[in-house]
């Protein structure tokens, strides 16, 4: 009697019911419902749409035309090697060494973990007053040590850098996170064993370490890329409207932007259909490279 | 048998918990105790009558015994898309203070506001303390709807520590373009920037006046059909202007990259010269020079009488001291409050408490007002910008409406989001203000 709830499947279907459905209407539904979008004219968010499009396609035809559209894409594709590089690679050297410390372990994770907690809104703020043009801390900085003009950090040379900066800093602790879970899970007789051996110690970490956390990795990596494709709040927050003169269009911002800001409705759901198929290929192909492996 | 129990109730809790916004109030359970009101309104952030409205909101809730749900916000185009948005979902609030030109055209045409005269009808004392012919009529249907209460009006403010560091005295009434480029030029040679202005972030009043400046009061509200006819060769010298005014390094280092915020923060702190803005900044002058920003008492009058406002340099026909402002805004009440039997008393005393002579005369200060007989204002309870803007007010040869108020959403994108490139010459302006045109054009015929 006790177990026969797992027999009978129809109490499972009453617990999955409740949540395709809640899927369904918050997830699939608008979804689908922004494909066809896309594809019609609507006047304003919320409008009922005035028909299709002539041609239908129109929308995806300026996709491939639209200057900004493709400074996202392009943005946008350096934002994942950032974030693989930047994100998923300073987080698996973070891990490693704190793993290897004796002492403080704990109070490394807390520290590399804070970020995650902090709102992307507050951050980008902070972040706004640190790079800030006149009295920014960096600025000041600089001052002190005998720089007589500004620098705009800002400016079309330097926002790339200084919009991925934070967006880098703030996930590291993420991946930190299930990459320690990882090592956790890697016994410590393999270690012991390979120290009787005459391991050193980064032959320890190049010949178990890395193998064994290799699938984890992978995990890191795909949603590291898959994630970059919607990073929107701290850049937003940073540098509203693409600024400057278009130069750190994300493909996140920008289909806020048309959607908010231009009230063009449906070129903007074309573009969010552009990021999910973008989101499918890229993590196909990762899943590709870094395959993972059974040992 | 009790886990299954167990499961089902969950179930039926997850399932009744996803569905239980989705049902459709009918008709109204609100008592007397427990009326509210949704309100939205400008009346915020940097606004210089943010506290005044606080105030008069408490003041209201404690006489009529209403609750006033504020959703409040500063003026920008994500407030104007929220607005529009919760109409079109059905959201909207109960009274709404908003713009009256081409912003309000949605929901005025699909009938989601009632007009000042429906509210007369039955109640015909409504706005009856106002001058019918100074409240702007809708673009849609040439019906009155909002019930004003401040006007407003764009000047040049001056900081008057810089100008007197660069040997620029203040302008006047007869300021000319020429005149304005040499003291900027003497302002950039005294290491200040000349023109405090984020052109990234908010070009709109140099847009405004730099095409006013090729146009006059009569024809200013006239959209061009194209850039080769009517205003149009005036808009497209007037982004050249902007152009040829970035070209010299009249604006500040970052004036592509800068918020707006941080180039007024320039302007504040004796950085830059020169900022055009709107009446709403007397405010936000004084309140930057409060060591609290929210206590008026703590204003650092020595500070605050170092700024001054002026008119701004004429380029053509229009004199300097022919303004752009009037009475852009104003209170609406929505169809679906007023359809309520039990707000819709709650919404017209709110309006009309917002909108009586003192109320107006306080918001008012040294701007216009819509008012029949507007009671005379104790000037001994301004702070010196006010004053300095009652004088310059009193010089004023007109004042004209925005032409940016019939010229919104995607026609702007050209102009507004694209000034960087148009300024950096990476667009030609005239290929930018064509583009603008032609959106408005589509946005006409539809």
């Amino acid at each position: 009697m006790e177990s026969s709830i797992y027999k009978k499947k129809r109490a499972l279907i009453v617990f999955l019911v409740p949540a395709f459905l809640f899927m369904a209407v918050f997830l699939y539904y608008p979804f689908f419902r922004n494909i066809l979008n896309s594809f019609q004219s609507i006047p304003s968010l919320g409008a009922g749409s005035k028909g299709w499009n002539t041609p239908w396609y129109t929308n995806y035809v300026k996709l491939f035309q639209d200057v900004n559209m493709r400074r996202a894409l392009i943005n946008t594709l350096i934002m994942m090697l950032v974030t693989i590089v930047g994100q998923v690679g300073i987080a698996i050297v973070l891990a490693l060494m704190v793993d290897n410390v004796g002492k403080g372990g704990k109070f490394f994770r807390t520290v590399y973990f804070f970020p995650i907690v902090i709102s992307a809104t507050a951050l980008g703020l902070m972040f706004n007053l640190i790079f800030l043009y006149d009295k920014g801390m960096v600025n000041q900085l600089l001052e002190l040590l005998g720089k007589s003009t500004l620098t705009d950090w800002k400016d079309s040379a330097h926002a790339l850098l200084v919009m991925m900066l934070p967006v880098m800093w703030q996930y590291v602790g993420f991946y930190f996170v299930i990459l320690i879970t990882g090592l956790n899970n890697i016994s410590e007789d393999l270690y012991e064993v390979a120290a009787i051996d005459g391991a050193t110690r980064w032959q320890r970490v190049r010949y178990i370490t890395l193998p064994l956390l290799h699938n984890v990795i992978c995990t890191c990596i795909v949603l590291a890329v898959t994630g970059s494709l919607k990073v929107f709040d701290l850049p937003w927050v940073m540098f509203p409207k693409g600024m400057p003169l278009g130069k750190t269009w994300l493909t996140g911002t920008y289909m806020y932007y048309q959607a908010f800001n231009t009230n063009n409705v449906d070129y903007s759901s074309a573009i969010a259909v552009l990021i999910v198929v973008l989101g499918i290929i890229t993590s196909k192909i990762v899943n590709k490279v870094f395959k993972e492996v059974e040992y | 048998m009790k886990k299954k129990m167990v499961c089902v109730l969950l179930a039926g809790t997850m399932v009744t918990s996803i569905f239980a916004g989705c049902g459709k109030k009918t008709g109204t359970d609100n008592t007397a105790a427990d009326l509210s009101l949704s309100v939205t309104t400008t009346f915020a952030g940097e606004d210089g009558n943010a506290q005044n409205y606080k105030d008069a909101v408490a003041a209201f809730e404690k006489q009529e015994g209403v609750k006033i749900n504020d959703a409040s916000a500063t003026s920008d185009e994500t407030f104007k898309a929220r607005v529009q948005t919760d109409f079109q979902a059905g959201s909207e609030p109960d009274v709404l203070f908003f713009f009256n030109g081409a912003d309000a055209n949605s929901f005025i045409q699909e009938g989601k506001v009632v007009s000042i005269d429906d509210i007369r009808a039955k109640y015909p004392d409504y706005a009856s303390n106002m001058n019918d012919d100074l409240i702007t009529p809708s673009l849609v249907d040439n019906k009155k709807y909002a019930v004003p209460v401040n006007g407003y009006w764009e000047g040049m403010f001056c900081n008057t520590e810089v100008l007197d560091q660069a040997g620029v005295e203040v302008p006047g009434a007869d300021y000319t373009w020429d005149q304005f480029q040499a003291d900027c030029e003497k302002i950039k040679a005294a290491g200040y920037a000349p023109i405090a202005a984020a052109l990234g972030d908010i070009p709109h009043y140099w847009w405004e006046y730099s095409i006013f400046n090729h146009t006059t009061p009569a024809t200013h509200l006239e959209i061009p059909t194209s850039v080769d006819e009517g205003n149009g060769p005036g808009w497209v010298s007037g982004m050249e202007d902007i152009k040829g005014l970035y070209e010299k390094g009249y604006f500040p280092d970052n004036t592509l990259s800068a918020k707006d915020d941080e180039t007024f923060a320039m302007f504040t702190s004796g950085k830059a010269a020169f900022l055009i803005d709107g009446s709403w900044k007397v405010g936000g002058i004084a309140a930057a020079c409060q060591s609290d920003a929210e206590d008026p008492s703590t204003l650092d009058k020595d500070k605050l009488d170092k700024f001054t406002v002026t008119y701004v340099p004429t380029n053509g026909e229009r004199k300097a001291t022919d303004l752009i402002g009037g009475l852009s805004m104003g209170y609406y009440i929505s169809k679906k409050a007023w359809d309520d039997e039990a707000k819709r008393d709650a919404a017209v005393k709110f309006v009309e408490y917002m909108t009586t002579d003192d109320m107006v005369a306080k918001f008012a200060q040294h701007t216009a007002s819509a008012l029949k007989e507007a009671p005379k204002v104790d000037e001994s309870q301004f702070n010196s910008l006010q004053v300095k803007a009652i004088d310059m007010m009193a010089g004023v040869t007109s004042l004209t409406g925005a032409a940016q108020d019939l010229f919104n959403g995607e026609c702007r994108v050209s102009t507004f989001d694209g000034m960087p490139q148009i300024v950096t010459g990476e667009v030609d302006a005239k290929d930018a203000v064509a583009e603008g045109l032609s959106a408005y054009a589509d946005q006409t015929a539809e």
